[in-house]
């Protein structure tokens, strides 16, 4: 509950409009309850003319009838304002957390994604942000409804027979804890339906997905067998919520006809005895309603209060990280950068691990020089890579930029200036074109078939009808494993940056392609820092220098033909793979020819 | 033992199938009788439970109907008024109240009560009842459906998964089975609305034509009303949805792709956009709250008009004595009873409207009969077969204008290893699709110990040739669950033995929990080697005659790779193998190698001969060296 009063904040830019809103639905109320006494002296209105033909002036059926309509239409002008007012702020809240939500996650970086996953932070953006806009719509109506209907009709309820007030009005708690009671069986029922649907939604992806397997391994009946038994979970599961759902839905009622019974009974015997009328008696039974209803709704509501509540410490946790790297330029640094590197005993470990990823490293890459990195998967390249662009939060005085603590240059020239491309190659769900000139999508078209050239995309992109326009992932074209990579180079190579560093981005593209790319970078690249990982001798021995890292350590450092004449791992390395490959292939052959 | 028979002997491929029909190529009609009839096939075997449900749900209209009668008739009428007859209809009750009065010895009023209470309980009791009976029957007769739509599903051909998305089927198999739910669920609840909508209406029609014929002229205001705000609101929640997909996706991409993001400065940009949808989405939700909340007030607003006229109208009545105070009681009891269908009709027929669309594909999925082709009268195979193969003249293409195949033919010894190279594109991976039966093939043939494989049942060639793909698939389970494949016959003992053979033991008696260790997410906690060991493992357990392997490229540590070459040796003994390859040592160790290009055989020999020979090979070979 406490953590409700977190949303105050991004309730505040309303309160006026949650005050009218409170204010309007007051009025409507009030209104409401009048129609209804205004049925019941009609009621009496009748009775007296049919008992003994007569009508108490200002009191004939015409005007009580005007009154109804009048008063009906005095209801329908408030209620609209009102529920319109309060049910919008639910959606204004959801789209100010939203809001929040993104630009919160834009400034997070590895650490934070690793303890979150995307699709934990999804969940919390649709479930959790849709969640507190349900609460806040329905929530503050049910709100007023819950404060001003017992107030009103219980004042109403006295007024008129207080002998029939008192047996009606100790029930309803009993009512109220029974829908509450209900409602919490109904949130762990729902729970094990979502869960039981969720189940059935991976089993379903996982076996098509691997239906090549499932069928060539005859696997086919065996697998249907097993779909049965999540199917029928989620079956059963549904059925149990509905056994549930139905429970209540069937006792509600009841309880509120135990009510009518009562006010039959006991009201009748009151009529009969003169102390109330037949209106009163009905003014019971619509007030009964207007009782019950915030009741019923109770229910729910504290389930959604739990769950909202939750949500919010949720969203929170998101909105309450801090930065990973901390953005303090000096204000002395150079505007361009070079691309000198100097690494002084730089050591790192991943916060919440005790293992060293990088152990003591020295080295100096010269401005301008081509520079290779080599080593087991785990030896630490990818992390060495990071603190380039500062992806990993640098320790002070460890990496030398031109001279400068690369700590004391603004996050944003560090990431404008150095082009990375990552080791995963991401692509959006979005034209080539825009895939390709990301960082800048109003460069010329020349320049983007260039980069698309120098990556040896240019061919493939030709093919497609729709060139540069065509649109990649789920809703376009589906890439290969080489051509998405190939593409990712092309986004690095268009920005012609001082620094390039380049992730492992060639271990999908085959030889000749790589020799065509290596030889274009090299033309590209002259005089300018080009830091490369990869597996391959055929890549690595183009560079100016290689190093080869061993555990997070500096294993062998020198030119190819130093470290083959070294005869240590780099030799090793160049022997197997001089004798153990041939060929490079793409992922898939067949499919990539037919881009549908 | 040659049989020819039409399909191998056919001229051309296989008919060539429209794919993008399977995206919903729906009628859009809003009602369509025939797919419904369709439907309540899989509801006849709940037949019995679905009458019963029917009977119930007239029985508590009737109770839910008689306990107003009971309070307006008897209650305002006889008790208070003292009118043991009239002329309005009391369904017998205030005759029933002066039985149970007499029965019982009590007053007027008790009596009522008592009736009124077994009236409420009868509700209570046969409305539950109602509603359990009908949602089993649709919850068991949809589970049904499911299953046969999962089953024919898992039959189609690769042909098939090749070009229809997964995401496509599983939405017919989760959202699509969900949304006829939602239809069954909705036309069951609109019966349990209209039989006491009709008790009412016929009561109130005996009490006044009249006023009764007033009263029903608001229900097209109201059926006015519902049609053009579900027509408005249809389109504003489309926009919604969309606007809120949007966003989701939006949100989904910047997460996945936040270090490129980052590393190309494109934070605020990419606020910018992600700000304007949201901006429309809030337009879109603020639209349609005005449009709910326009309408809900509407309709409570015109029933209370309702309540003015019988005021008014009954004041007239009562005067000429056409009616009595408990029959206008009883309208305005009533007045809310005619609305609830109209209003809840129009819900449905967005439901309906859904539903409809959904079942179309749902069917559409079923009738999708394509096949790989089975033979009419197949050969049976002998227990243990030695395993030659041999392609004769085999033709291929994914499309006929664009042949992959042409006229290959390799005749391959029982227990020899034959490797097959070649550049991208050349037809590596179709020439083991056709023989593990993924594909049917036009002309040519091919021969699995001299059986024609067209007049072999495809299972029985699957079970006989153990495939490794590139991306063979990890299920979620254990490790031995992976290993084993759903076979009883696979034992712990064969798993482990499987797996020391290959070289896998290591890695798996490493994990926590060994061969029971769960793997999440399609072995996410393995690394791309130990996954191709467990496939090793997985086909030595499954021990077939022949194995078709299509060599990993993906880099994998030298190491590992070691310990793979080693295991894929020791899974080739005794075992005629066909092999794409891409390690110069996997093919070296190969009997003979094939070179593919452009789908036709360019060369066949060992090593050594095709070194010699200078040609396509003699390049692939050298490209490595060239400047070592």
């Amino acid at each position: 509950m406490k953590s409700l009063l977190r949303l105050i904040p991004f309730l505040h830019p309303y309160r006026y409009k949650v005050l009218t809103g409170f204010i309007g639905f007051f009025v409507a109320r009030l209104f409401e309850a009048t129609a209804f006494l205004l049925v019941a002296a009609g009621i009496d209105a009748i009775d007296l003319l049919g008992r003994t033909g007569e009508t108490v002036s200002g009191r004939s059926v015409g005007v009580i009838a005007l009154g109804i309509v009048l008063t009906v239409l005095g209801r329908f002008g408030v209620v609209i304002y009102a529920r319109i007012v309060l049910r919008r702020i639910g959606i204004a809240v959801a789209f100010d957390l939203r809001q929040k939500l993104y630009a919160s996650v834009q400034r997070q970086g590895s650490q934070f994604f690793g303890r979150i996953s995307v699709g934990d932070i999804m969940t919390r953006a649709i479930q959790d942000i849709s969640l507190i806009q349900r609460l806040l719509s329905f929530g503050l109506i049910l709100l007023v409804i819950m404060v001003y209907a017992p107030v009103i009709a219980v004042v109403v309820m006295f007024y008129k027979s207080a002998t029939l007030a008192w047996f009606i009005l100790p029930g309803l708690p009993i009512i109220f804890v029974y829908c509450w009671y209900m409602a919490q069986q109904l949130a762990v029922t729902s729970l094990a339906v979502q869960q039981r649907l969720s189940d059935l939604s991976s089993h379903t992806q996982e076996n098509l997905s691997g239906i090549r397997t499932v069928q060539a391994m005859v696997q086919e009946d065996n697998e249907i067998a097993r779909f049965l038994k999540t199917n029928s979970a989620y079956a059963d599961a549904f059925y149990a919520q509905a056994r549930i759902n139905s429970l209540m839905v069937a006792w509600m009622p009841l309880f509120a006809q135990v009510c009518q019974l009562a006010i039959l009974v006991v009201g009748g015997m009151q009529v009969m005895d003169g102390q109330i009328t037949i209106g009163d008696l009905f003014v019971f039974f619509y007030f009964l309603n207007m009782l019950l209803q915030p009741i019923r709704m109770a229910g729910f509501m504290v389930t959604l209060v739990q769950r909202a509540a939750v949500a919010t410490n949720r969203l929170y946790e998101i909105f309450d990280a801090e930065p990973e790297i901390p953005d303090c330029p000096s204000g002395e640094t150079p505007a361009e950068i070079r691309g000198k590197f100097e690494l002084r005993h730089l050591s790192y470990t991943y916060p919440g691990t005790d293992k060293p990823v990088l152990k003591d490293i020295s080295l100096t890459i010269e401005a301008g020089e081509s520079f290779a990195i080599v080593g087991r998967i785990g030896s630490g390249k990818s992390t060495l890579l990071k603190h380039f662009t500062r992806l990993v939060d640098t320790a002070p005085s460890q990496l030398y930029l031109d001279g400068y603590d690369v700590r004391d240059y603004p996050l944003s020239q560090l990431r404008i200036q150095i082009a990375q491309v990552l080791q995963d190659p991401f692509l959006f769900g979005e034209p080539l074109r825009n895939n390709i000139s990301y960082d800048n999508p109003d460069r010329e078209v020349e320049h983007i078939w260039d980069s698309a050239d120098a990556a040896a995309m240019r061919g493939t992109i030709e093919d497609f009808p729709q060139q540069l326009d065509t649109l990649v992932g789920e809703r376009g074209v589906t890439l290969s494993g080489g051509q998405k990579q190939r593409t990712a180079l092309a986004r690095g190579l268009i920005r012609n940056e001082p620094v390039l560093i380049l992730d492992d981005c060639f271990s999908s593209v085959d030889t000749e392609t790589e020799e065509h790319i290596l030889r274009r970078l090299k033309e590209m690249r002259r005089n300018k820092t080009t830091i490369i990982v990869s597996h391959r001798i055929s890549t690595l021995r183009h560079a100016d220098r290689i190093l080869v890292l061993e555990e997070g350590a500096v294993a062998e450092l020198g030119t190819h033909q130093e470290l083959v004449a070294l005869n240590g791992i780099y030799a090793e390395l160049e022997r197997l793979q001089t004798q153990g490959y041939i060929d490079h292939p793409d992922q898939s052959e067949e499919m990539e020819l037919d881009p549908v | 033992m040659n049989t020819s028979n039409t399909l191998s002997s056919a001229d051309s491929n296989p008919p060539q199938r429209d794919h993008s029909m399977f995206d919903a190529e729906l009628s859009g009609a809003v009602l369509n009788m025939q797919l419904l009839g369709r439907l309540m096939g899989w509801l006849r075997p709940y037949s019995l439970s679905l009458f019963i449900s029917a009977i119930l749900v007239l029985l508590a209209s009737c109770a839910v109907v008689i306990m107003e009668v009971v309070i307006s008739r008897v209650l305002v009428d006889y008790i208070i008024g003292g009118e043991a007859s009239s002329i309005m209809p009391d369904l017998g009750m205030i005759e029933f109240t002066i039985m149970v009065q007499e029965w019982f010895g009590i007053e007027p009023i008790y009596a009522a009560g008592l009736i009124f209470g077994i009236l409420m309980i009868l509700y209570a009791v046969t409305g539950h009842v109602h509603r359990l009976t009908l949602i089993s029957s649709i919850v068991r007769g949809l589970r049904d459906l499911r299953q046969d739509l999962f089953s024919h599903m898992e039959m189609r051909p690769s042909s098939f998964f090749d070009r229809v998305p997964v995401g496509r089927i599983m939405t017919r198999v989760t959202n699509d089975i969900e949304a006829l739910y939602e239809m069954l669920r909705g036309m069951g609840g609109l019966i349990g609305e209209f039989v006491p909508f009709l008790v009412a209406l016929t009561i109130m029609l005996f009490t006044s034509v009249k006023l009764t014929l007033i009263l029903l002229l608001l229900v097209p205001v109201v059926g006015i009303a519902t049609f053009f705000f579900r027509r408005a609101s249809r389109e504003v929640f489309r926009l919604v949805r969309n606007t809120v997909s949007a966003l989701n996706q939006n949100l989904q991409e910047n997460l996945s792709g936040m270090q490129v993001v980052q590393l190309s400065q494109r934070e605020e940009k990419n606020l910018a956009i992600y700000t304007e949808i949201n901006k429309r989405n809030r337009r879109y939700e603020y639209k349609s709250i005005n449009l709910a909340t326009f309408y809900g007030a509407f309709n409570d607003s015109l029933a209370s008009i309702g309540l003015g006229i019988i005021i008014w109208y009954g004041g007239g009545e009562i005067v000429q004595d056409t009616m009595t105070l408990g029959g206008v009681i009883l309208f305005t009891r009533f007045m809310n009873m005619l609305f609830t269908p109209v209003v809840m009709l129009g819900e449905q027929l967005n439901v309906l409207f859904r539903a409809m669309a959904s079942g179309e594909r749902i069917f559409q999925a079923l009738d999708w009969d394509e096949q790989i082709h089975e033979p009419e009268h197949p050969v049976k195979l002998p227990e243990k077969i030695a395993g030659k193969v041999e392609f004769r003249k085999v033709n291929f293409g994914y499309r006929p204008d664009q042949p992959i195949l042409k006229n290959v033919s390799v005749c391959i010894r029982a227990g020899e290893k034959l490797a097959i190279v070649g550049p991208t594109g050349s037809g590596k991976s179709t020439m083991i699709r056709l023989l593990g039966r993924v594909y049917d093939f036009g002309r040519g043939q091919i021969f699995l110990d001299d059986v024609d494989l067209n007049d072999l049942p495809s299972r029985e060639v699957r079970k006989r040739i153990g495939v490794v793909l590139q991306d063979f698939h990890i299920f979620s389970g254990t490790i031995h669950d992976n290993i084993a494949l759903g076979d009883p016959a696979v034992t712990r003992e064969r798993a482990i033995s499987a797996s020391k053979t290959v070289n896998a033991h290591g890695f798996i008696s490493e994990l926590p929990e060994g061969y029971d260790t769960e793997l999440v997410e399609r072995g996410a906690n393995l690394s791309q080697g130990q996954r191709q060991l467990l496939a090793f493992a997985r086909v030595l357990a499954a021990d077939p005659e022949i194995l078709v392997l299509d060599e990993a490229t993906a880099s994998i540590d030298t190491e590992t790779e070691l310990l793979i070459q080693d295991g894929l040796r020791k899974l080739m003994i005794g075992r005629t193998s066909i092999l794409i390859a891409h390690r110069l040592q996997t093919i070296q160790e190969a009997d003979r190698i094939l070179v593919l290009r452009d789908g036709v055989v360019e060369e066949l020999g060992t090593h050594a001969e095709l070194l010699a020979n200078k040609g396509l090979y003699h390049t692939l070979h050298e490209s490595q060296f060239q400047d070592a």
